[in-house]
């Protein structure tokens, strides 16, 4: 009699299981991270792109490749969380095209100044609209940096909202950052230290 | 017979519905990669750091927050519309607690900011801290990288490292990390041997097993020990008052403090540890800077993230 009743438990347990399971979409936002990385890999490597007087148009050619991964928006939004709702639309334009110059060129003094000697794509992990993906770099001095990629699905394309790297979210650091900056003195504070930034480089 | 049969069916029930994100906590959007939304802290004007979240495809480039009506019987509650729900949800709760806004997120993760009393201080040791790697360590390790070559230097951070294991083998066992432990012990005892008294670093190369970053501050983190403050030591540079403590232990962990007495070759010897491995980071801290639009907030934030990021590893 026992045994019978254990049999029914677990195959009811196996059906509820069966039922509930979560639709797994495998590979989207890696794959995607993973064409951009390799696109950028082999602009980096092309022997006819090298040389200083190619710097300018390998530049470029990176951005072009970055950008399509990235939501700069989101990002901006994010970065600049409740103070976002109080500007104006015109004023957020700005304020995106200034984050997405400052952005752009920490994103290429990594890709320019670090050799990146091994990727390997840890995890990937997707939950309706949003996913990450785990990267592991192998420096060429032997040091391991983890980098987490954040996603957000954007109708096919899953696009980078925010990335970590060692557990730092560059998002939450800027926000830190713009937050103490506005709190302090003001958004126009801010926008002329964001100009100044994009001078200085 | 039938009553039990019945309860684990339920019971069953239950666990399923808590253990997949389909079933019950749709009603209530959660935020899968940014969990640490405090609602409390969502529309405080002072203490709102707490990310947002992003809109849903449907009104992509259209600002949520302005949308949001808190009284407005809501039929976004079961919609697909995230963003309106946490808007008009932290609207509601803002009045409902804003006699405690500083209260911690109800998610149980950690405040996601450090706490800084000491910022006047902390900002002019900053400044030492930069002035000391731009005017004397960041020349010192470029002329000892121009001399010594790099494999060698590599070699020379292993040595310290794998003399420092006991740091992190205690601690994973403070932590009852024991398979960390065990990867530790099998790291030096590989490394001292074959990996020639460690400058070498077979246990990676060859086994893939990795250092374990733990030390006494993860420890007392894991303990349930906040951060506490931000403290910008000079020389040592960023710490939390936890972590001051925590430094403090591992030192006492450090076979260094007692294998070298001597406190003026102690310090040396530290010394040109850490020359030895700025010289392999040399342009890090540049480009840190670089990116950063008040670096020291930058420093603190990011200092911040990577210790709660690492108590909560694994």
């Amino acid at each position: 009699m026992k045994l019978r009743y254990l049999f029914q438990i677990l195959i009811y347990l196996s059906l509820i299981f069966f039922l509930f399971e979560v639709p797994v979409f495998a590979g989207e936002p890696k794959d995607q991270l993973k064409q951009t990385t390799d696109k950028v890999l082999s602009i980096l490597g092309d022997p006819s792109l090298k040389g200083p007087n190619k710097n300018k148009e390998r530049r470029e050619l990176i951005f072009k490749a970055v950008d399509e991964r990235f939501d700069w928006e989101e990002m901006a939004r994010r970065s600049l969380a409740r103070h976002w709702v109080q500007r104006t639309p015109e004023e957020r334009r700005e304020f995106v095209q200034l984050y997405r110059e400052l952005l752009e060129r920490v994103y290429m003094d990594k890709v320019e100044g670090y050799s990146w000697n091994k990727l390997f794509y840890e995890s990937e992990n997707i939950d309706g609209d949003y996913g990450n993906v785990k990267v592991k770099i192998l420096t060429a001095k032997d040091q391991v940096i983890y980098v987490e990629y954040r996603f957000l699905k954007k109708g096919k394309n899953w696009l980078i909202y925010d990335f970590s790297v060692e557990g730092v979210s560059i998002v939450n650091n800027y926000r830190t950052q713009f937050n103490d900056i506005i709190m302090k003195s003001s958004y126009q504070e801010l926008v002329k230290k964001l100009k100044a930034k994009a001078t200085q480089n | 017979m039938k009553i039990i049969f019945w309860i684990t069916l339920l019971l069953a029930l239950w666990l399923n519905a808590s253990f997949y994100p389909c079933s019950a906590e749709t009603l209530i959007p959660v935020d899968p990669i940014n969990i640490p939304i405090s609602v409390s802290q969502y529309n405080d004007p002072i203490l709102s750091t707490a990310p947002m979240r992003p809109p849903g495809p449907s009104e992509f480039g259209e600002p949520p927050d302005t949308v949001a009506n808190p009284l407005e019987p809501s039929t976004s509650l079961y919609s697909t519309d995230p963003p309106i729900f946490m808007a008009q949800y932290g609207g509601v709760a803002q009045k409902e607690v804003s006699t405690t806004p500083s209260e911690p997120a109800k998610t149980g993760e950690p405040a996601e900011t450090i706490a800084d009393p000491l910022e006047p201080i902390n900002r002019a040791f900053f400044q030492f801290n930069d002035r000391l790697y731009f005017w004397v360590l960041k020349p010192v390790a470029s002329g000892y990288k121009a001399v010594v070559p790099e494999d060698l230097r590599i070699g020379v951070r292993n040595f310290f490292s794998n003399v420092a294991t006991p740091i992190r083998l205690v601690n994973c066992l403070f932590q009852a990390k024991f398979k960390a432990a065990g990867n530790e012990l099998i790291r030096f005892l590989l490394n001292t041997t074959l990996g020639l008294a460690g400058f070498l670093d077979p246990a990676k190369k060859e086994l893939s097993i990795e250092r374990q970053e733990e030390d006494f501050g993860q420890t007392l983190g894991l303990l349930g020990i906040g951060p506490a403050f931000y403290i910008e030591w000079p020389i040592l540079g960023a710490f939390s008052f936890r972590d001051t403590f925590g430094f403090a232990g591992d030192l006492l962990l450090d076979p260094q403090t007692y294998l070298i007495p001597s406190i003026p070759l102690n310090l040396a010897i530290r010394s040109y540890d850490q020359v030895n491995d700025t010289s392999l980071k040399i342009g890090e801290y540049e480009d840190f800077k670089k990116a950063a639009l008040d670096p020291y907030i930058a420093k603190r934030d990011a200092y911040h993230q990577n210790r709660q990021h690492k108590i909560k590893e694994k």
